[in-house]
């Protein structure tokens, strides 16, 4: 059966990649955002921190990209630990 | 006071000084953000711009809930750990807390120290000092407090990591 317009741009939508996105925020603590990063995306020590020092020197870094799906619950697990992360489309 | 690992399972808070034991009974009470507009919303901060509206809504149904269930239960884990502090009056007191609760501990002072930098407005510069202030007033004395609080958790981190803990 053909898909519809309405269809495929959802389809398109969906499975372009999406960046998940964590901003700087003076509260929380670099050892804190390194050792959630790790927690989070199973990154390496050293991984998580060069994420954490672009967050703390450039005001944001995208600690991840991939499918909207998965990208949403990294998204939630980030809050759950205080840290501002958002959702955006990849270019 | 001193915070270090124990062992395998816990971690040691020891000689915890009379002051330093008031500011850790009232971190319970500091999480609550009823009536503070301003700190709710960096607690609950949107999750990407409106141009996501329909993920925004299914946010705040499905995901704000679970988010306030995370920050409480946390909560709850430290005001227990706190009840259990070992006192005497005017002598230094002692207090064992899970490595397990270590996450929860570390959610909750980040809870107060959010909310108490939203409180009292506290610029990024002003929480990236680190003096000693000229004066004393209640703010200069909330910020000492919020700096006080991400020492222990510097300390949680490092106890968590399995390093020695420093006084």
């Amino acid at each position: 059966m053909a898909e519809t317009v309405a269809e495929q741009e959802t389809k398109v939508a969906i499975e372009a990649p999406w960046n998940v996105v964590v901003h700087n925020d003076p509260v929380n603590l670099m050892s804190y955002v390194t050792m959630v990063f790790q927690k989070v995306f199973g990154y390496s020590k050293e991984k998580a921190q060069r994420h954490m020092l672009e967050v703390h020197y450039n005001g944001r870094s995208i600690v991840w990209t991939g499918i909207r799906e998965r990208a949403e619950l990294y998204v939630q697990q980030l809050h759950g630990y205080l840290l501002l992360a958002t959702l955006e489309k990849s270019d | 006071m001193l915070i270090h690992r124990l062992n395998e399972d816990s971690i040691g808070f020891t000689d915890i000084e009379p002051i330093e034991a008031d500011l850790l009974r009232q971190i319970p009470t500091l999480c609550d953000v009823s009536g503070d507009s301003r700190a709710a919303s960096r607690l609950f901060s949107n999750p990407a711009d409106s141009s996501e509206a329909q993920f925004l809504a299914d946010w705040d149904e499905y995901v704000r809930p679970e988010l306030r269930h995370v920050f409480v239960s946390a909560r709850e884990t430290v005001e227990k750990d706190l009840a259990a502090m070992e006192e005497r009056p005017g002598h230094p007191s002692n207090l064992v807390i899970l490595c397990a609760h270590g996450e929860a501990w570390l959610n909750t002072l980040n809870q107060v120290r959010i909310i108490l930098a939203n409180k009292f407005e506290f610029s990024d510069e002003e929480l990236s000092l680190h003096e000693v202030p000229r004066s004393f007033s209640r703010r200069d004395l909330v910020l000492l407090q919020i700096n006080f609080y991400a020492a222990i958790q510097e300390r949680i981190i490092d106890a968590l990591e399995g390093d020695e803990g420093m006084e």
